[in-house]
């Protein structure tokens, strides 16, 4: 078992195992190309916390069959998160939103779904107002586009 | 934290700067790929890319809502950019519906293809410098540097890819495809389109070079096969490829090449060599280009190349072949004939006029065979006809199979001809059966004691023979007869060589025609056996019954009782009196009988019966002669025992033997010396009188007077002819009959095509013969015939 170093935007060196790391396109395909030096492979934009972060969800998911098809409408239609998912999310609205970011750059699509899925059930049910406060998302609707875009939505709110 | 250790990228809202930092690191990839591209680099490349597709500077808009948005967090921003590019329902989030973020990488995805078009101008200008090989090492070489910086391009593109990229596609955009995709859209329009030609060129060149048998780098074409295969893309699917490129490029031009060359090749080697020569040159060829397409071809082109090869070199000469097929034949080159076959076979309908030519060639072989026998004589062995026959067929059976492969239109050709020259021949002619006749004749002449065929498994393999002809044999009702008579002498006479050559022969036959046709054949083997019982019971019976002074006098006797209806067996042609002795013991044996079966009739067949006589009157001998004769000579001899010298009309008087039997019986006594004619010579007539010879001398103790007399012969086969006829008259008006019960109602052609349907497996009758028969059937009333041309069944 091959042990890799990546190295955080904040300059710390993280050793992680490197099937765990290769959860993350990225990283696989650069070690395809470039092959393993042994050097420490920078990740200029995750810091350690976020990091690792990312590498404990990685290291959890290491034997998941390789995500099926990117089309698997099954898997993204349901907003249903697993039980070790959902306890792994439950940090705070930063902290979410940057494992999401990070999933993203490093390109880890099953990390991704499941942090959207979060966002998208903390949104799920709550008006206009829950949500622009959950977020902290300020209103600069005028009332005209209010409700010009009321009126496009209504279909929505039956 | 020492920051050097991460690498340096360039501002993100910074196009200008973003993709100068990208196209030097391109760059690199593109040309100092061997030099390595470090984990740094690498990880800055991929991260501007990130960096810039996802800056701030994402312009917001819907429906002419253009304003910039502040106070959203950037985060939010992202996650919103990310949720639009994930989310596929249009059903929208509702907040996220409002915004219809802006994927940024656009300018980035121009640049790069501006980038790639002018690589590609470049390596185009160097390409004018080469031709040839040196051509399509140069393609090959940029080729591959090319497409392997493609690869990595790619991966550190690849957020490009799945964002910006995915959403173009996504919304139906034409012209946009992922990065390694771009690379090979870029090579084909900007590179090859101009140089395919050219390349084509050298291919072709190199590809004739090999053919007239120089060495060449099969790896170079095998290179570019596989470029132009990578070059093909579905316009409608980027991820799958097609092969239109290909075939186009290359297919195309090579199929014609080929037709070209080969076309030239073969009129020339034809003009200079012999047809035989040409056929090996031509299977070369095939050969050789079929692995051609294993060595750098794309299996794809195997069936046009195949089907052009076969095109110029077989069809446009099969006449030639074909021409040449009788030669092959006369000489009996199978080697050359297989070589034909297996290059016609190929093409199509390329065989059809072979096998016209090979009927008639194996008919008139046979024709020959049979003419040959004919003119040693007429009294030939029915094993020399058959052996004839045989011969030719065997030869050109292991022809079919061996030069043309078993194959089933071969096959019906041979039986066609052997059909023919079985049937109809010199010897036998139109309406004569000799042929089933002679197969039969031979038949029993393996069956019967004393045959040559001592091993068992070589008789068997005869017989197998035998069934070879006898599948040819219309006339199957003739060899029937023929067949069953012979089969009829040889139990009674005892004289079959084994119970299990006749058994296997019958089931042959069965086989062959049926449980109908072999019927009457197992019952006389019934027959036979349940006469074996009869005598055993009869012995017993016999011990019960008779007394001392009645077994003295008995003669030891064993009788057959064989049912009329099985046997093709006639009661005597002459009126006879046995001699009391041989009587008294039928008189026995038939009370015998009767108490079992009452109300039965025996019918004594005095012509078939045979026994021995001891001569104690020959005192010369040491050992009496024992005499084996058939009843009527034992009654003849048994009238010496009363009277030393009988007269012609004594003797016929006593016996009540008709002339015809009577006479050639005694010249064969007179021949044996057995006995002696006064006056001496001449056939025996009514004005000689015969004496006993005392001084009887032979060789053998055991003398066979029991012989076949030629005349008789030659009645018999006649008769049985006779009979023939009759059965064939019986078999067309029960098939008449049999077709009206269950029809009904018929139309008079259809009824003799039914009839010839249901009788031809037993012989080819004559239409005449059925209207006949109908006639014949509607005088006695089973049919009538209706309005038009309908006949009706009369229940």
């Amino acid at each position: 078992m091959s042990t890799i170093t990546l190295t955080s935007s904040d300059g710390v060196d993280i050793a992680v195992e490197r099937a765990v790391a290769e959860r993350s396109v990225l990283i696989k395909n650069m070690l395809e190309d470039l092959g393993d030096s042994g050097e420490a492979i920078p990740i200029p934009n995750v810091n350690e916390a976020v990091l690792k972060k990312v590498i404990e969800w990685c290291d959890h998911h290491k034997n998941d069959p390789p995500s099926a098809s990117d089309d698997d409408d099954n898997r993204r239609k349901t907003t249903d998160i697993d039980e070790w998912d959902q306890k792994f999310m439950q940090v705070d609205q930063e902290m979410l939103f940057e494992v999401i970011l990070a999933a993203n750059y490093l390109d880890i699509k099953a990390l991704l779904d499941v942090g959207c899925k979060t966002v998208a059930n903390m949104i799920k049910g709550k008006s206009p107002e829950e949500i622009r406060k959950t977020f902290n998302i300020q209103n600069d609707f005028t009332p005209e586009e209010e409700d010009q875009i009321r009126r496009e939505n209504e279909w929505a709110e039956e | 934290m020492p920051p050097p250790v991460m690498p340096q990228t360039p501002h993100k809202d910074d196009l200008e700067e973003t993709w100068s930092f990208l196209e030097s690191g391109i760059n690199s990839v593109m040309h100092k790929l061997e030099d390595g591209v470090d984990m740094k680099h690498y990880m800055a490349l991929y991260t501007a890319v990130h960096n810039f597709c996802t800056s701030q500077k994402a312009v917001v808009s819907n429906q002419g809502l253009q304003a910039h948005r502040g106070g959203s967090s950037a985060i939010t921003r992202s996650l919103l950019q990310i949720a639009q590019s994930q989310e596929k329902e249009k059903q929208p989030l509702t907040v996220a519906g409002l915004i219809t973020a802006h994927l940024l990488g656009e300018e980035l995805y121009k640049l790069l293809g501006e980038y790639l078009s002018r690589h590609l101008e470049e390596v185009q200008q160097k390409s004018t410098a080469h031709t040839e090989e040196a051509l399509l090492g140069f393609y090959i070489r940029e080729w591959t540097r090319y497409t392997t910086a493609a690869k990595y391009i790619n991966h550190l593109f690849s957020y490009l890819n799945r964002h910006w990229v995915k959403r173009e596609i996504d919304e139906g955009k034409k012209n946009v495809y992922d990065v390694y995709t771009l690379h090979l859209v870029k090579w084909k329009d900007d590179f090859f389109e101009h140089v395919h030609s050219k390349v084509m060129d050298a291919v072709l060149s190199l590809i004739e070079k090999q053919r007239n048998g120089e060495t060449i780098e099969q790896s170079q074409i095998k290179s570019i096969v596989d470029s132009f295969v990578s070059l093909g893309l579905d316009e409608n699917d980027s991820k799958k490829s097609t092969l239109e490129v290909y075939r186009h490029y290359f297919q195309q031009p090579f199929i014609d090449a080929t037709r070209k060359y080969y076309e030239n090749e073969s009129r020339q080697f034809v003009a200079e060599n012999s047809v035989v020569e040409y056929m090996k040159k031509a299977e070369a060829r095939l050969d050789e280009e079929k692995a051609r397409v294993g060595l750098y071809l794309h299996s794809d082109v195997t069936k046009s190349l195949t089907e052009t090869c076969l095109d110029v070199l077989v069809t446009a000469h099969s006449n030639l072949l074909r021409d040449e097929f009788q030669v092959l034949l006369n000489n009996e080159r199978q080697e050359d004939l297989a070589r034909m076959y297996g290059l016609l076979s190929r093409i199509k309908e390329g065989l059809d006029p072979l096998r016209g030519i090979f009927e008639k060639h194996v008919k008139k072989a046979g024709l020959a065979a049979v003419e040959k026998v004919n003119s040693e004589g007429e009294n030939f062995e029915p094993k020399l006809y058959v052996d004839a026959l045989l011969q030719v067929h065997s030869r050109y059976q292991s022809l079919v199979e061996e030069a043309f492969n078993g194959e089933s239109e071969f096959v019906r050709s041979l039986d066609n001809a052997c059909r023919e020259f079985v049937n109809r021949n010199c010897i036998a002619q139109a309406n004569n059966t000799k042929s089933p006749e002679l197969l039969a004749k031979y038949t029993d002449s393996l069956l019967k004691k004393g045959s040559k065929a001592a091993e068992e498994s070589e008789l068997e393999e005869m017989l197998v023979q035998i069934m070879t002809v006898f599948k040819y044999i219309e006339d199957k009702d003739v060899f029937q007869k023929f067949y069953s008579k012979a089969l009829a002498k040889r139990l009674v006479h005892v004289s079959s060589v084994s119970d299990d050559a006749e058994t296997s022969m019958i089931s042959k036959l069965k086989e062959a025609c049926g449980f109908e046709y072999t019927n009457k054949l197992q019952r006389m083997f019934q027959d036979i056996q349940i006469s074996k019982d009869l005598n055993a019971s009869y012995k017993d019976w016999q011990d019960k019954v008779l007394d001392d002074d009645d077994r003295k006098r008995m003669t030891d006797a064993h009788f057959h009782v064989l049912g009329t209806g099985f046997w093709p067996l006639n009661p005597p042609t002459t009126a006879f009196s046995a001699p009391p002795e041989i009587l008294k013991t039928a008189e026995r044996f038939q009370k015998f009988y009767f108490d079992k079966h009452n109300g039965r009739k025996l019918t004594w067949l005095w012509q078939l019966c045979k026994g021995e006589m001891k001569a104690n009157y020959i005192k010369n001998a040491k050992v009496p002669y024992t005499f084996q004769v058939s009843t009527f000579q034992m009654a003849i001899l048994l009238l010496f025992n009363e009277a030393e010298t009988l007269s012609y009309t004594d003797i016929e008087k006593a016996t009540n033997l008709a002339p015809e039997v009577l006479d050639p019986n005694l010249a064969i006594f007179l021949k044996a010396k057995v006995l002696l004619a006064s006056p001496e010579g001449g056939k025996p007539d009514p004005s000689m009188s015969f004496s006993l010879n005392y001084n009887f001398k032979n060789k053998k103790v055991k003398v066979n007077l029991n012989i076949q007399i030629k005349s008789e012969q030659k009645v018999e086969t006649d008769d049985t002819h006779k009979t023939i006829e009759e059965d064939r008259k019986l078999l067309l008006q029960s098939a008449i009959v049999r077709i009206m019960k269950s029809r009904k109602k018929m139309r008079h052609v259809q009824l003799v095509q039914e009839v010839i349907n249901q009788v031809k497996s037993r012989f080819p009758p004559h239409v005449i013969d059925i209207k006949k028969n109908i006639e014949a059937l509607m005088e006695k009333d089973y049919i009538e015939r209706l309005e038009g041309e309908e006949i009706a069944y009369i229940a």
